[in-house]
């Protein structure tokens, strides 16, 4: 489905990561001195309960939010010294979200969509569209190009969402709940789309669930216990540091 | 990103809030038109109060006497004249070729005799309170293509063609002969007058003689070029001037000034050289006038009232750009998510602020286009409401003119106004953590 090969793997290693949340009612501490190796390209999942700071590892890993406690290093960048434009500039080039909502505007078709996420690296606009119209047709929607999201199904909408996610041939996809608002066959395909990622494209592939049945089609299942993870796959299985 | 891919997303944007933009858009076009419509009005009534004070002349007008300047009323804008002094070529060159001199126009006298047609015609009749007899009086004449730079304004009818030797326009002191008042004034138009330059000789009794034309009216003005009721080109003033010049110094009831030019007419390069112009015009030694002071003042006050009418309109933009700035926090909230996504996708701080200004900005565009194209219409319905009105009065209209830098003001004001409005929501939009936008839905 997609060309082989087509970004160098990325490993993820986090050290003693800590995220504490302020709440008028104290603090809750929702990870707790994590740590995590991936040797990429590899297929991670991540489960546990909600609430259990699934969502907010991911957010760390992906540079949209600040770690407080710890370092994390993927593909050799320290994620926790970035910020402002250099952060911007991760979560450009080396990063892609998937995100249960899809993250689609509205405003746009699927193709500008996916062209957006090209607008911030600049380059001419014929490449980009020329870009965008491949990745559609990656994920088998060019025929939908000019559809806005609104008239568009789940199923669609998250393809739509993976193919701007793979936009700028980013290193490392980070997907929250990517098949939480979709029915049994949405979920199916677009399972087997991400799945099939870190084989064909060469990412590493980080997904968070609480959905086991989700995680099992990783190459490796991690859960997040008490602020920390705990990996629940056999020690043979790829990825696994 | 670059400017033109966040400002297709704020096209977008704005198309996908089309009902909020509407009304946004709305308030900014009423500020605007408010703005545009006081300013070409406050124009306008500075224009017909400022051309009313100069005579329908330029402002810029200095009138030179055939006189020595009255060294004690030099400050003043009318002076009394010193003694007469010979107005010439030499004194016409002078003055031209002085620093802040835009243009002179020479102003010719001549006495003449005016005898009025013995059958008046019927719609005279109607309306003139008398019939004068014979009349003595003076015909000025000067290069009528440039009349449009002397203070004459058209009361009726046209002037005389520059070169036509049978046309003349008369004055309102001339209708005040016959007792007929100013909305009267079509009535003379084209009636014919018979008009003598005399001539003095010296046959025993002392004889006058006449040099006969009969002569055509066909306009009525009111001007202050010059003393004298017939305004004429002045090839017509000068032939009549060198018949009179040819008779005999005889007493001093008839007969030509010894000034070639009854006066000349001087035009400034500007409102600020009224002043020295004269000062210069004096120094060369001839007496001048021009409603300097006057002007001066009216300005003054036109200037006080300019300034109240643009705050006014001013002070509705800024209500409209808080429009702006509450319709584009709102904005903000709604689109979280979106500022999240932006942000996971890559975009920085400044492309998610460019795109918030832009959409500002947009607004603001389009408010101020529609304003200014709106407070011009206003403007100009008002405009011709005053017109019918003065027009009723026998008064002349006002000139509603849109000047360029109101049309400009009008649009770039709006727009840098929906630009600052859209700051604060822009940079609340830059400065939204990304996580915390995603986290929020």
């Amino acid at each position: 489905m997609m060309a082989e090969n087509d970004v160098a793997p990325v490993d993820v290693h986090v050290r003693g990561l800590s995220h504490v949340y302020r709440t008028p009612e104290g603090p809750i501490t929702v990870i707790d001195g994590l740590d995590l190796d991936v040797i990429g390209p590899a297929h991670v999942a991540v489960t546990g309960p909600s609430g259990a700071g699934k969502s907010t590892l991911l957010a760390v890993l992906g540079g949209l939010d600040r770690a407080q406690e710890g370092s994390i290093t993927v593909g050799g960048i320290d994620v926790t010294s970035l910020s402002g434009d250099d952060l911007a500039r991760y979560r450009r080039d080396t990063v892609g979200f998937v995100f249960q909502h899809y993250g689609l505007l509205g405003t746009c078709t699927a193709l500008e969509n996916v062209e957006l996420a090209l607008s911030f690296t600049g380059g001419p606009t014929r490449l980009r569209r020329a870009r965008a119209l491949e990745l559609l047709d990656a994920v088998g929607l060019s025929a939908r190009a000019s559809h806005r999201p609104a008239s568009l199904s789940g199923g669609e909408a998250q393809r739509v969402a993976v193919a701007r996610a793979l936009a700028n041939r980013p290193r490392l996809i980070l997907a929250d709940e990517p098949t939480g608002n979709l029915d049994d066959d949405s979920t199916e395909r677009i399972l087997e789309l991400l799945h099939a990622l870190p084989r064909d494209v060469g990412c590493t592939l980080i997904t968070v669930t609480h959905n086991r049945a989700v995680a099992d089609r990783a190459d490796r299942r991690l859960q997040l216990r008490n602020g920390r993870l705990v990996d629940e796959s056999a020690p043979s299985r790829k990825g696994v540091a | 990103m670059s400017w033109r891919d966040a400002f297709a997303l704020a096209r977008r944007s704005v198309y996908r809030r089309l009902g909020r933009a509407v009304l946004t858009i709305l308030a900014v076009t009423l500020a605007a038109a408010l703005l545009t419509s006081l300013l070409v009005l406050a124009g306008a009534a500075r224009t017909r109060v400022l051309n009313q004070l100069s005579k329908g002349g330029p402002l810029a007008g200095i009138q030179v006497a055939a006189a020595a300047p009255n060294l004690g009323q030099l400050d003043r804008d009318s002076p009394q004249p010193g003694p007469p002094k010979p107005l010439d070529d030499v004194a016409l060159r002078r003055i031209r070729a002085l620093r802040g001199v835009a243009s002179v126009i020479a102003v010719e006298q001549a006495p003449i005799v005016v005898i009025p047609p013995t059958r008046i015609p019927r719609a005279l009749q109607a309306v003139a309170s008398r019939k004068p007899g014979t009349i003595q009086t003076t015909m000025i004449g000067t290069e009528l293509q440039d009349a449009s730079k002397l203070p004459i304004s058209i009361i009726s009818g046209r002037l005389p063609a520059p070169n036509a030797q049978t046309e003349v326009a008369v004055t309102e002191t001339f209708l005040q002969r016959y007792g007929i008042g100013k909305r009267d004034a079509a009535t003379v138009v084209g009636m014919q007058l018979e008009i003598g330059s005399p001539r003095k000789y010296a046959f025993g009794n002392v004889r006058v003689r006449g040099r006969w034309t009969k002569q055509t009216i066909v306009g009525v003005v009111a001007q202050q070029a010059a003393n004298g009721e017939v305004l004429t080109g002045a090839s017509s003033v000068e032939a009549a001037r060198s018949w009179t010049a040819g008779g005999e110094q005889i007493g001093d009831s008839i007969g030509p000034d010894s000034s070639p030019y009854a006066g000349l007419f001087v035009i400034a390069a500007g409102l600020d050289q009224i002043g020295p112009v004269r000062s210069r015009i004096t120094q060369v030694g001839y007496s001048t006038s021009a409603p300097e002071n006057l002007i001066n003042s009216v300005q003054r006050y036109l200037h006080v009232i300019e300034i109240v009418l643009s705050g006014i309109g001013v002070i509705a933009l800024v209500i409209a750009g808080l429009g702006i700035t509450n319709a584009m926090l709102a904005s903000v909230r709604e689109r979280r998510r979106e500022i999240g996504v932006l942000k996971a996708i890559g975009a920085r701080d400044r492309d998610v602020r460019h795109v918030f200004l832009l959409e500002a900005g947009l607004l603001g565009l389009a408010g101020g286009l529609l304003g200014t194209v709106g407070g011009w219409g206003i403007a100009r319905t008002l405009g011709s409401v005053v017109n019918r009105y003065l027009s009723h009065q026998g008064l002349v209209g006002v000139q509603v003119g849109m000047p360029a830098v109101v049309a400009l003001g009008g649009i770039v004001g709006a727009t840098v106004l929906a630009l600052l409005a859209g700051t604060v929501p822009a940079q609340r939009a830059a400065g939204l953590p990304a996580r915390q936008a995603m986290g929020d839905e």
